[in-house]
């Protein structure tokens, strides 16, 4: 059974008490009927649309900064500076203005949404594929296998994220970690942000596992001979699909604010890598001189953050069976 | 010396600028609006400092983004850690009055060694100190110091588990002059024969060649200060000691907070990353020095508070009171000062050089026509430019600062006329042909290996790191960049030469005294280069310029000595043993109700024996 079976099912009990005309019924997909609900929600769909073009941004930033006829993200321009080292505002040239190295802000906030987007999605990415097997494992097997991971994702779990982020950030910064798998950069913060991460996944999947596993389909699976791996894959599995989207949907804005939170403590992107924390970071000691160093890559930060944490809020209300909006 | 922000002499040239700004300027009283026209040169006027008959009392509140990296006498080697260690918390046997780089003068001993006085003899293999006999240390030991205690406190440095910076190269076998019984490299501390005590004031030391130049002078640093083997040699069997980290005595108008009865001071007085408090001596008193140096002490006490951003604390000052700031002014407040308040602001110049440290013994850098081919690309105007402008320094074009005999036989501010150094704003057509005669004939770096890159957080340094990071990428380098807190990059990365760091972009040096080998030896002699707390941060070690030290070292005449330096640092050019940044002012801030006093031989940083309160 899966979570789109769910879907139809309701979808017919809904329309069940209304007089029907057998020419106007027909049948949906369940995409169709999470599409239907999900673009009925006007600020999901603008949060996605959003998204969409900041994710189209990102991918053709080289295109779009040589289009606007901006320098690159990393071309220092130190006549933008006034004599004592100040960079300048706002100006034709310079939309947003410059920074410190006279580096045009407009191309830096463009390019920092690569890494926002790189780390937000690749990070919770990792997560998702961790701790969805953890929780897998954990919720199906019990037993010394359930309380070893768990109690491990409690170990996690228990950290402070920041100190912990911190530590390894600082750990792995200079020269990397565990032989140098983990290097400096944006592989360490994506690594971070999975160690991190994943915990929460794995939770949430091992109580939709612990739930799954006693039902019927299961047992009829079971009894027609599946293997476990079987049973896991391809009976469990496509019924976790709808909470791992909304989940990871709504862990993407937390990991970008992380990934910015790194970078803005000193151990996050590597320069001269352009994030929006690390710009934001930069930009701390002067904001009473050159606000706009702040304040744009403030502004991208903040409304990427919000578009995915109100597309999220929209899948959770399309994809769940009990939703109220339809 | 290791600097930390930017570089070393008081001034007040700020007033000076201001005041020029407003003269020359229209009617208006601002001088907010004379920022085109900067004067090029700070004004120096070092003997201007007034040094006594100020007011006795309060409390100085000190901030400094970056924390200390030794309070050990015998480890201490770094600027920051020099405004707290030697005539602070501790008297090494000479020192530099705060208004003066020059005039040498006793601290805690009676008078400075001279044939005249026959405090030097056997042709200069021998010299004579006499110490101050009431001088004592503070609780627990309380006694009085010894001459013991002093050459202790020398022959400690040898101590693997101290490890001074400067031991091997001013005293011990990477030295012109080593001390007889101290000159083999296996030698690890313990009593050294040329070292001998007499009485209680009088300490002899004997060289086995004529040094006494350079041993006197380097007899001002902070390892001359006595240290009691009683308390401190059990400390000094931990690994690393733990005299300086946990405990210390000292000798100074001033003490570190401590506890009395054990003299711990760690999570009393130092908090790492956080505070260190000041409080006097007890057992310290003014009668102890001679005329020419006299610390007044006026200050009752000092509260360091360690972190948070530069930029933010110099604002605290600027509008606070009772208060400095220690690591340096940032640009934004070097401009803010300058247009806003210029009589809070001191700039000292000529105090120093940085350079980025390229490991010339790993790495990329081995290959001398690729370090010539970043310093031709290297943007040092950039440099300038992103750490204040003209205020704080000028380009760097070799070795031998400003102020200090050789600088001009060196080829003063044009330096020497090679092609790669010519043009400060970066030449990449130059430095293209260097990277051709290196085996890139694309002008691009084509091989496997990364940079490894490591700067400071603190300040500008983020900023400054991104220009040289530019200046790599330029030619094809792949770069990994970290930044990380400057004490922290000197004691862990680019001073532990085993890290192999091709890059440090931060590294600063100001001379341990008045002669141009203290600004070359340390840094580029090759036998002096130590496992750890090492300053030769490029592991520079060629034989032609090694040589060219050891002989330099020995010439007695001061228009000789000078050109011969001079000669050394055209070869470490010749070399590019490092890529030149710049030639350092330092800027400096207080409160409007404090009377800085700045040590002008200690990169223009606040003297706290000197400095006081306007209303205590």
């Amino acid at each position: 059974m899966s979570v789109g079976a769910d879907l139809v099912l309701e979808s017919e009990a809904t329309v069940e008490s209304v007089e029907l005309v057998p020419d106007e019924v027909t049948a949906r997909s369940p995409f169709q009927l999470f599409w239907r609900r999900f673009r009925s929600d006007r600020v999901a769909m603008a949060s996605a649309i959003f998204i969409i073009v900041l994710i189209v941004v990102a991918i053709a930033a080289p295109l779009i900064v040589s289009v606007l006829g901006l320098p690159g993200p990393n071309v220092n321009n130190t006549n933008a500076l006034d004599i004592f080292g100040s960079p300048s505002g706002p100006s034709v040239s310079h939309p947003f203005g410059v920074d410190e190295l006279g580096r045009d802000v407009l191309s830096r906030t463009i390019y920092g949404a690569r890494v926002s987007l790189v780390v937000g999605i690749f990070g919770t990415l990792i997560a998702a594929v961790v701790g969805t097997i953890v929780g897998l494992l954990s919720g199906f097997y019990r037993g010394w296998t359930d309380t070893l991971m768990m109690r491990t994702v409690d170990v996690f779990l228990s950290f402070p994220v920041l100190v912990l982020g911190l530590g390894i950030g600082a750990a792995c910064g200079v020269r990397g970690c565990l032989s140098g798998l983990i290097q400096p950069g944006i592989a360490t913060v994506i690594f971070i942000i999975a160690l991190l991460s994943f915990t929460y996944i794995a939770r949430i999947v091992r109580g939709q596992v612990l739930s799954l596993r006693e039902k019927e389909f299961v047992e009829a699976a079971r009894s027609l001979g599946a293997s476990n791996t079987r049973i896991l894959f391809r009976e469990i599995l496509p019924n976790l699909i709808a909470p791992l989207i909304v989940y990871s949907s709504l862990l993407i804005p937390t990991n970008i604010l992380l990934e910015a939170a790194l970078s803005f403590l000193g151990v996050g992107i590597r320069p001269p890598t352009a994030s929006w924390g690390q710009m934001i970071a930069d930009a701390t000691p002067t904001f009473n001189t050159a606000w706009w160093y702040m304040v744009f890559p403030g502004a991208a930060l903040l409304l990427t953050v919000l578009a995915f944490n109100l597309m999220g809020d929209g899948l959770l209300d399309a994809l769940n069976p009990r939703g109220t909006r339809s | 010396m290791r600097t930390f922000a930017r570089s070393a002499v008081i001034a007040v040239a700020a007033v000076v600028l201001a005041v020029a700004a407003a003269a020359c300027g229209s009617s208006s009283s601002s001088s907010g609006s004379a920022t085109a026209t900067i004067p090029l040169k700070a004004g120096e006027n070092p003997s201007s400092e007034v040094l006594y008959g100020k007011k006795s009392g309060g409390t100085l509140t000190a901030y400094s983004s970056i924390d200390f990296e030794h309070l050990d006498p015998g480890q201490t080697y770094f600027a920051l850690d020099y405004i707290v260690v030697p005539n602070i918390t501790q008297r090494p046997l000479f020192t530099y009055p705060p208004n003066s780089t020059t005039q040498l003068v006793p601290d805690l001993a009676t008078e400075i060694p001279t044939i005249a006085n026959g405090g030097i003899t056997d042709g200069g293999k021998t010299v004579t100190v006499h110490i101050q006999p009431n001088v004592r240390f503070s609780p627990p030991v309380n006694r009085a110091v010894t001459s013991a205690d002093v050459a202790y406190g020398i022959e400690r440095g040898a101590n693997p588990n101290v490890a001074n910076p400067y031991f091997a190269g001013y005293f011990g076998s990477a030295s012109p002059s080593p001390l007889e019984g101290a000159e083999s490299a296996k030698y690890a501390g313990g009593p050294i024969p040329g070292i001998q005590t007499p009485n209680s004031t009088t300490i002899v030391f004997h060289m086995t060649k004529p040094g006494s130049t350079t041993l006197i002078n380097a007899l001002s640093l902070a390892t001359s200060s006595p240290v009691p083997e009683s308390f401190a040699g059990p400390l000094d069997k931990h690994s690393p000691t733990t005299y300086g980290s946990q405990y210390l005595v000292a000798t100074g108008p001033y003490m570190i907070q401590a506890n009395n009865t054990t003299g711990q001071f760690a999570g009393i007085g130092y908090q790492t990353g956080k505070s260190l408090t000041l409080v006097r001596n007890p057992n310290w008193s003014a009668s102890t020095y001679t005329s020419a140096y006299r610390p007044p002490a006026y200050l009752n006490q000092i509260n360091v508070k360690i972190g948070g951003d530069a930029t933010v604390a110099g604002l605290q000052v600027l509008k606070g009171s009772d208060s400095v700031q220690l690591d340096g002014a940032t640009h934004t407040n070097v401009k803010l000062a300058y247009q806003s308040y210029p009589a809070q602001m001191t700039i000292t110049p000529g105090v120093g050089t940085w350079y980025a440290a390229l490991d010339n013994a790993h790495g990329v850098f081995t290959n001398v026509n690729l370090r010539k081919a970043f310093w031709a690309q290297l943007d040092r105007a950039a440099i300038v430019k992103v750490t204040g402008g003209p205020l704080v320094g000028e380009p760097m074009t070799h070795f031998i600062y400003p102020g200090n005999a050789g600088f001009l036989q060196a080829g003063g501010y044009p330096g020497p006329q090679v092609d790669y150094n010519k043009d400060v704003n970066g030449n990449h057509t130059v430095a293209c042909k260097y990277m051709k005669l290196a085996g890139y004939p694309s002008c691009t770096y084509t091989g496997s290996q990364t940079v490894q890159v490591v700067g400071g957080t603190n300040g500008d340094f983020p900023a400054w790191t991104q220009v040289v990071n530019s200046g790599l990428q330029a030619l094809g380098f792949h770069t990994h960049v970290s930044l990380v807190d400057q004490s922290v990059l000197y004691a862990k990365y680019c001073g532990v030469p085993k890290q192999e760091i091709d890059v440090c972009p931060n590294v600063g040096w100001i001379r341990d005294f008045a002669d141009p080998l203290s600004i070359l030896y340390v840094p580029f002699y090759g036998p002096a280069i130590v496992p750890t707390n090492n300053s030769n941060w490029g592991q520079v070690n060629i034989p032609q310029v090694n040589s060219a030290m050891e002989q330099a070292a020995l010439v007695v005449d001061p228009a000789a000595r000078a050109q011969a330096w001079a000669n050394v640092d055209k070869l470490l050019v010749d070399y590019a043993v490092a890529a030149p940044e710049y030639f350092s002012n330092q800027p400096e801030l207080m409160s409007s109700d404090v009377a800085g006093v700045n040590d002008q031989w200690n990169q223009g940083s606040w003297d706290f024996a000197f400095t006081s309160l306007k209303n205590p």
